[in-house]
């Protein structure tokens, strides 16, 4: 049954300029499948998604669009509401500026322009009344790009697609997440993470792990929806070498990789994001909490640099109940 | 705080356990040493998941397994990582003696062509593109180097190991539905240094080994494993009709796999059968006892040709050169 006829959703949006890789996410993904080799996918900063939703008076994690660098144009089929969360300025409907996380009444044929971001931050959420429509695939409407599966087609919005929405039932009221509470970005990140499963004193030296969290890590331009990739680093490891798993210290008999691991592939530390190889045969040194993933999804390439700070299971608890708060409505202001 | 959080020694069939912190959301949990691969540590960490699905703890999410491992997932507003680790350590209790383990197994029969144009053709890419000089390429293909590596006489040797054993897979993972297999068999262990770098194209079907395991590859991908032949397609991820449309990923965990030798032209008809839907895939429902791998493994002639082919590897290693 296809989505269309499934929930009567109709054409919402026509794709102009689909962007750097523009997918449909929705959260929290394909969960509880990684015995068969799925990582969840789903948006890589699960905040601005699930605002974006809210602010539409969606379920949070309904199906949005994940637009990476900010470009993006499309051509309003069906009246109702949207909402943009992520990095400032540069979106306008027909030519005016139109504001950020907060959700904005659009007609038939209106045509909504996001330019590319300058500014900080890496990642916007389009959020529309009803919800993305299209297909769950093991789950999850959220696309899954190497395997091709999810969302629309399995692929990155093209020119010219039409996606379609879910009805939005009923008059909705317009949110506004209080500027207050909006997160704020930067170039110069503060990452909270966990330490191990593989960390000091069996894989690395203490020394090492002190020096993972002392230095200031390069974000490298080859990073994407499936890991942030950073600068080579070489670690003096409390081993010689792998063993049977292959001569690097770093390698060990393969596992089931933790999503937001920290994997030290070799000599390069890769955070592995929503669409990554979900095990394998190198030691995750740090875990991003859970809490902060959503920093991970607005590094930019090229040009972000991370510090990881070390935090407990109670302090991590602390970040989340911190963020649950964030995505309750009542905190939100009504336009 | 240490990435350990706790450890438990071995005790009466228990491997040695080490539980681990994997975020404010996962423990990884090992089973066993380091080294060497052990196939009994996989059937327990297997036995531990299954026990885990018959009797769930509530906030524990889900579970995937890995060579000698478990992550375990929970909701922290459910269940603290403190009693996640006291919970699997009352179900590790409750795991019986390896002899009696017996595992949910599927038997599946796939064809197999050995050193087919696809493979050809990825290394011959990777050979071009990426690098002249890689040592594990021999006249276009990777089988000359790993029939060199694990010091045996010659290709057909090669592909006796292959075909003379059940491969049991020990986990899924990495991509969808793509299986990690050892051999049941002790004798056909084969060992693979992997790719370095790691090849840019990997066609759908290519059956590879690197580190001790037999992977097939569900996806069209890059890879980093020796290439040595092709079969079926495994995986049916955008649900075309094809005959195993009923479950999309073929192979789960703790199936064994048999493959049965085929020449390219007739994998080639095969694999247009599966497209066309009408190929129907060799599964047998089943069950494995784990007491049958370790009568196996404990046979005398069975034991000492093992241990003489990993000496010969052995030394033959000392030969070869690592890519």
């Amino acid at each position: 049954m296809s989505a269309r006829s499934a929930g009567q959703a109709v054409p919402a949006l026509e794709i102009i300029d689909p962007g750097l890789q523009t997918t449909v996410q929705d959260y929290p993904g394909r969960r509880g499948r990684q015995a068969l080799g799925f990582f969840p996918s789903g948006p890589v900063d699960p905040l601005g998604l699930q605002v974006a939703n809210v602010l539409v008076g969606n379920r949070p994690g309904a199906a949005a669009l994940e637009i990476p660098l900010g470009r993006f144009q499309a051509v309003i089929l069906r009246a109702g509401l949207i909402a943009i969360t992520g990095p400032d300025a540069g979106v306008t409907l027909n030519g005016e500026p139109v504001p950020l996380w907060e959700a904005v009444s659009v007609a038939e044929g209106d045509v909504l322009s996001c330019a590319v971001i300058r500014g900080a931050g890496y990642r916007r959420y389009l959020a529309v009344s009803g919800g993305i429509a299209v297909d769950e695939a093991f789950g999850s409407r959220s696309t899954l790009l190497v395997a091709g599966i999810g969302g629309h087609d399995g692929r990155a919005l093209e020119r010219a697609d039409v996606l379609d929405a879910y009805p939005a039932g009923g008059a909705r009221q317009r949110r506004r997440m209080p500027v207050s509470l909006r997160p704020h970005y930067t170039d110069s990140w503060e990452i909270e993470v966990l330490r191990g499963p593989h960390a000091d004193p069996d894989f690395l030296t203490a020394q090492d792990f002190e020096d993972f969290l002392g230095a200031c890590w390069r974000c490298d331009l080859n990073s994407d929806r499936t890991g942030v990739r950073f600068n080579p680093h070489r670690f003096q490891w409390a081993r010689t070498s792998g063993d049977v798993a292959g001569g690097h210290p770093s390698n060990l008999l393969d596992t089931s990789y933790p999503y937001g691991g920290i994997l030290a592939y070799g000599d390069v530390l890769t955070i592995l994001g929503p669409d990554s190889n979900t095990s394998g045969g190198f030691a995750v040194i740090a875990t991003v909490a859970h809490a902060a993933l959503s920093k991970v999804g607005q590094l930019r390439p090229g040009r972000d640099v991370v510090r990881f700070r070390e935090i407990n299971l109670h302090q991590a608890a602390a970040m989340q109940s911190h963020l649950d708060q964030l995505l309750d409505p009542r905190h939100f202001e009504t336009v | 705080m240490s990435a350990i959080i706790t450890t438990a020694e071995p005790r009466a069939g228990r491997p040695k356990v080490t539980y681990r912190t994997a975020g404010d959301r996962a423990v990884l949990v090992e089973y066993g040493h380091t080294i060497p691969v052990d196939l009994s540590v996989n059937f327990f960490a297997h036995a531990s998941a299954q026990h885990l699905a018959d009797h769930p703890v509530r906030g524990v999410l889900e579970v995937a397994p890995g060579l000698r491992s478990l992550l375990v997932y929970y909701d922290p507003a459910v269940i603290g990582q403190d009693r996640v680790v006291v919970a699997l350590e009352e179900l590790h209790d409750d795991i019986p003696e390896p002899a009696s383990i017996v595992l949910p197994s599927r038997r599946l029969t796939l064809p197999i062509a050995f050193d087919d144009s696809a493979s050809r053709e990825a290394v011959n890419r990777y050979r071009i593109s990426t690098r002249p000089d890689a040592p594990n390429v021999v006249d276009g293909n990777n089988i000359d180097y790993l029939v060199r590596y694990n010091g045996l006489p010659n290709r057909e040797a090669f592909a006796e190991r292959i075909l003379r054993t059940e491969w049991w897979n020990a986990f899924t993972g990495f991509y969808p539905g793509l299986p990690s297999l050892l051999p049941l068999d002790p004798r056909s262990e084969i060992i693979a240094p992997k790719y370095n770098p790691a090849r840019g194209w990997t066609p759908e079907g290519a059956v590879a080994l690197g580190g001790p395991c037999l992977v097939i590859h569900p996806i069209e991908s890059v890879g980093s494993y020796q290439l040595f032949g092709r079969t079926l397609p495994i995986s049916n991820l955008v649900r075309q009709p094809r005959s195993h449309r009923i479950d999309p990923i073929l192979i789960h965990p703790g199936d064994r796999i048999t493959f049965v030798e085929v020449t390219e032209g007739e994998l080639i008809e095969l694999r247009r059968q599966v497209f066309e839907g009408r190929y129907d895939y060799a599964i047998e429902p089943g069950r494995y006892a784990v007491a049958d791998h370790l009568k196996l493994g404990s046979d005398p002639e069975v034991a000492a040709e093992a241990q003489r082919r990993r000496a010969t590897r052995g030394a033959a290693q000392e030969l070869v050169k690592v890519p």
